[in-house]
């Protein structure tokens, strides 16, 4: 403001001859000055919105049905507690945290535009943090959600994507216990789980853009379900301790380009996390004396885990070197043993490679049958070895090479402590 | 107060002249001295003119002039006019007037203010202080002892500078008692108190105070130039002088401080400031003063550095939330909700569910309401103080929520706020944020997150360019003087700061001897040894 009075202040003191036109210099100036000032305020609220005006989604699911969008919007509804805090706004907890609607649209902005329709409120998707695509929309093709995502200005691109058989939009009607904000808590769970039990990676919708455009063009996505056949969406139905139906992570769906085009199990993903690095931490069961039986008997925290992936060329087709290297805890014995003895401890150390060779396996097999690159073998191909990537992106022979590939993996497992007792109680007690 | 503007526009040719009339000598006359002067004072009932002559010696005539309240009157009879009258009447030798005006001059007066005058208006102006005048029939000249003694209220504590720990005096309105509790501070030979009258009705008695050889000269110049420059008809408070020699008009920021704690003048005067005491008030001006300065409680040197340095992190913290605090909750609410995080959110808009004024028009009735509601406590008298605090915070806090006025969310806003303006020490930066306060409202409520940045950048460059009295607002910070940030931010301990910081400008700049720093006996043991015998008896020294 400063400068700017100095650069006009010039003109004020501009020598004038009479006494009026010396006024009228600075009044002129004077204009000048607040010209500017004023526009600010013309300018300035274009984009001013109060809360109250504003729909905060907290969720969105797109199903595609009779050739055109089908968008449920979760908006969450501040004035029944949801905050927990109560606010001044006096809500009963009777009325429902979140409120939701469908609308229908030829695009999917349209659809958008059209819940100002039914809606009083501006839809605000800032703080969105779930999408839940129907099977129907990801048979369809999600490539156009996709890029709403990222060209939108207030949707959020780390928004967690899951995929719902049947109706998309059933999910979001669905109430949480614990948590009123069903969009959060989705998100919380699926968070969790990734950390502790990494059966199921979260993709958020970047991650999602990432891996469809990456080489292999392929995708998976979590599903999310319905337990029960029930939607619990009344508040009193909530009021209980056990749900008949509740919300929980299912399958792992595969894309493939934009298309869903096949499931692959809890046990077939968590072989998958392994062949991509993506676990955290997981608990395993396995036999503690393989030779005995193969029931499990003993529980394995998995604490660390690293996957390396080393693509070699095998005169005709590719080979894939998986090493595994992971370390843990015992956590729970059942059998007689003796953890004093280093044999022992190898023994179980083995049990617990074999279980993980097997699930590794079992899912190759699954994604080598989907013919979905999923597990990124074409990003690695890429970089260890250009030359002939270019020859195979020339081919378009990326499907062939894929189905040829043969994977060997090597897992080492180590059991770093076995806990306060060196004994199974098991074997105390029979003493 | 009504200040001359009128005046003084009427009067444009030589405002000078009409203000500072020509002095009027004393006649030889003193019939003529005694009428000139009441023709001056009129017929007030406190001035007291006695007069007397001996009949044997009718060449000596004599004037006591004083006002009663301005003096004390046992000094005035024992020391004035006890001796004279002894003199004159029991001395019966014809003595000319100019030798009876040698004679108690030099040996009757048993006191130690003794001037002598030539001008009525020099006499007068000394009555006003308590002289008591003595005329001399037959001289042009008078003499003036200084019986001044009236009633002045006792050193309290400072009412708007408290201290935990610290010394619990504050200056009190009388200018004598500040001067001698900074000389009773400062017992060194360098301290320098020149006093100026300034005012032409009030003739307030002005004390520049400075270390001589610390004070920079050039501030000193240019203080005594303004202050010598200031032509009004009345100084009552420190306000009036400020306002009159401050640099830069046109900012919301003081560049002089004001203080009622002698010791905060003292420590000022160590580090080269100047001090102005304004008789009349308690409270003193410190010149020249950085923007850093109003952050520095005289207690950050009384207590350990740590929290010193931790209490004064949290004034600028709470300088800025004072600031910008409501600024910022209307401009993420109205415009940047994306940066909330949910929870927050949507408890924010449960909150608003329901009140009907948009985020601004909340936020400067809850703030305006706050600043009425503080200038009450200060104008209410002391015994329905505590009515307006439950006023304050159960009817326009708790009811005005209830009632859905208001979301609970901008009164905990504006409490922190105001809560925060207190936490600043100086009333001074902390007044001229709230009005800074408002006008961040209006630019957040048009401009969001932009419009603050805009203006605090505006406002950096504003505080950039501001002086007092030739010093950089922003030193040692900008200019950056990196072993001058000692004391801005953080204090660290008082041995680690041996330089006198750059403000002021002096050519001495250490204060304190090398390796101030305690040191346990141990050490100095390795010390002694490895340094060898010799300078052992000096390691013992220290200790």
């Amino acid at each position: 403001m400063k400068q700017r009075k100095q650069a006009i202040q010039p003109e004020s003191s501009l020598p004038l001859s009479s006494g009026l036109r010396s006024l009228a210099g600075k009044r002129t100036s004077c204009l000048l000055l607040c010209l500017p000032l004023l526009s600010t305020l013309i300018t300035g609220c274009w984009d001013n919105r109060e809360l109250n005006e504003l729909g905060i989604a907290s969720g969105s699911a797109y199903d595609w049905e009779d050739n055109q969008w089908k968008a449920t919007y979760q908006v969450i509804n501040p004035s029944s507690g949801a905050s927990g805090m109560g606010g001044s706004g006096g809500g009963s907890t009777t009325s429902p945290p979140f409120i939701t609607f469908t609308v229908k649209g030829k695009t999917i902005m349209e659809a958008i535009d059209k819940t100002n329709l039914t809606s009083t409120r501006e839809m605000f998707f800032s703080h969105s943090r779930i999408t839940v695509l129907g099977e129907s929309m990801a048979r369809h093709g999600i490539n156009q959600i996709i890029d709403m995502f990222l060209r939108k200005q207030d949707a959020r691109e780390t928004v967690f994507v899951f995929l719902a058989k049947g109706e998309a939009g059933d999910i979001l009607d669905q109430l949480m216990q614990m948590t009123k904000n069903q969009g959060a808590g989705i998100q919380l769970m699926i968070e969790q789980e990734s950390r502790l039990v990494s059966y199921y990676p979260g993709v958020r919708l970047y991650e999602l853009a990432m891996a469809l455009s990456s080489e292999s063009g392929s995708a998976v996505l979590p599903e999310i379900l319905l337990t029960g056949h029930k939607i619990m969406d009344e508040t009193t139905e909530t009021a209980v301790t056990d749900l008949p139906s509740r919300l929980a992570l299912g399958k792992l769906g595969v894309l493939k380009g934009e298309k869903l085009i096949g499931w692959l199990t809890q046990k077939q993903a968590f072989g998958l996390s392994f062949m991509t690095d993506k676990v955290n931490k997981a608990t395993i069961a396995f036999p503690s004396h393989p030779e005995a039986g193969d029931t499990p008997d003993a529980s394995f925290i998995l604490q660390k885990s690293s996957t390396t992936v080393r693509p070699v060329w095998e005169k005709d087709h590719y080979v894939m070197d998986i090493h595994i290297k992971g370390s843990g805890i015992l956590t729970e014995l059942g059998s007689i043993a003796d953890l004093n003895e280093r044999a022992t401890i190898a023994e179980m150390e083995e049990s617990i490679e074999q279980h993980v060779l097997e699930l590794v396996n079992n899912s190759w097999t699954e994604v080598r049958k989907l013919g979905a690159d999923v597990t990124g073998f074409a990003v690695r191909i890429h970089r260890s070895d250009r030359k002939r990537w270019k020859q195979i992106e020339q081919d378009k022979s990326w499907d062939s090479v894929f189905r040829d590939i043969e994977i060997r993996p090597h897992v080492s497992m180590k059991i770093e402590r076995t806990g306060l007792s060196n004994k199974s109680f098991k074997s105390v007690q029979q003493k | 107060m009504p200040v001359h503007s009128k005046q003084g526009r009427k009067n444009r040719k030589d405002p000078v002249e009409a203000f500072i009339p020509a002095p009027c000598p004393l006649s030889p006359s003193l019939d003529e001295t005694l009428q000139e002067i009441s023709l001056r004072i009129g017929t007030s009932s406190d001035v007291i003119i006695r007069r007397f002559t001996n009949e044997s010696l009718s060449s000596l005539a004599l004037a006591f002039i004083y006002i009663d309240g301005l003096v004390n009157a046992d000094t005035v009879n024992q020391t004035v006019i006890q001796p004279l009258m002894e003199h004159v009447t029991l001395k019966s030798d014809a003595i000319t007037a100019d030798k009876a005006y040698a004679l108690i001059k030099d040996q009757m007066l048993p006191i130690g203010g003794v001037q002598e005058g030539k001008t009525v208006e020099h006499m007068l102006s000394l009555l006003f202080e308590g002289y008591t005048l003595i005329l001399f029939n037959g001289l042009t000249m008078a003499l003036a002892a200084d019986t001044s003694g009236y009633e002045k209220r006792s050193v309290n504590e400072p009412t708007s500078q408290g201290v935990i720990r610290g010394p619990k005096e504050g200056f009190t309105e009388s200018l004598r008692v500040g001067t001698s509790m900074l000389r009773r501070r400062l017992k060194t030979s360098d301290l320098r108190i020149e006093e100026y009258k300034i005012g032409q009705r009030t003739g307030t008695g002005v004390a520049l105070v400075y270390l001589q050889g610390i004070a920079s000269e050039d501030v000193l110049a240019e203080i005594r130039r303004r202050l010598n420059g200031i032509i009004t008809d009345s100084i009552l408070e420190s306000n009036y002088i400020e306002e009159f020699i401050q640099d830069g008009g046109l900012t919301p920021f003081p560049t002089i401080q004001n203080t009622e704690r002698p010791d905060a003048v003292a420590g000022g005067l160590l580090e080269g400031q100047v001090g102005i005491i304004i008789d009349g008030t308690p409270f003193a001006l410190l010149a020249p003063s950085t923007f850093f300065n109003f952050f520095q409680s005289s207690e950050d040197y009384y207590q350990r550095y740590d929290i010193s340095s931790f209490l004064r992190l949290i004034r600028y913290g709470a300088f800025f939330v004072s600031m910008m605090l409501p600024a910022l909750y209307i401009a993420v609410t109205t415009f940047h909700q994306e940066m909330l995080p949910t929870t927050l959110l949507i408890s924010l808009a449960a909150q608003r569910e329901g009140v009907p004024l948009p985020a601004l028009a909340e936020a400067l009735l809850m703030e305006l309401t706050f600043d009425v509601l503080r200038e009450a406590g200060v104008r209410m008298p002391r015994t329905i103080g505590p009515a307006i605090s439950i006023v304050g915070a159960l009817v326009l806090g708790q009811a005005a929520v209830s009632a859905g006025l208001v979301s609970a969310a901008m009164v905990i806003v504006v409490s922190f706020t105001a809560i925060s303006n207190f936490v600043i020490p100086s009333l001074a930066i902390a007044n001229s944020i709230r009005l800074i306060r408002f006008l961040l409202m209006l630019i957040a409520a048009t401009l969001g997150l932009f419009g603050i940045m805009s203006f605090l950048m505006a406002l950096l460059i504003h505080l950039a360019g501001l002086y007092s009295f030739g010093v950089p607002y922003l030193s040692p910070v900008a200019p950056m003087i990196p072993r001058y940030l000692k004391d801005i931010f953080i204090r660290v301990p008082l041995w680690n700061m041996p330089m006198r910081p750059k403000t002021s400008m002096s050519k001495e700049t250490r204060r304190q001897g090398p390796d101030q720093k305690p040191q346990s006996i141990e050490s100095q043991k390795k010390k002694a040894q490895l340094t060898g015998q010799q300078k052992k008896p000096q390691g013992e020294d220290q200790a």
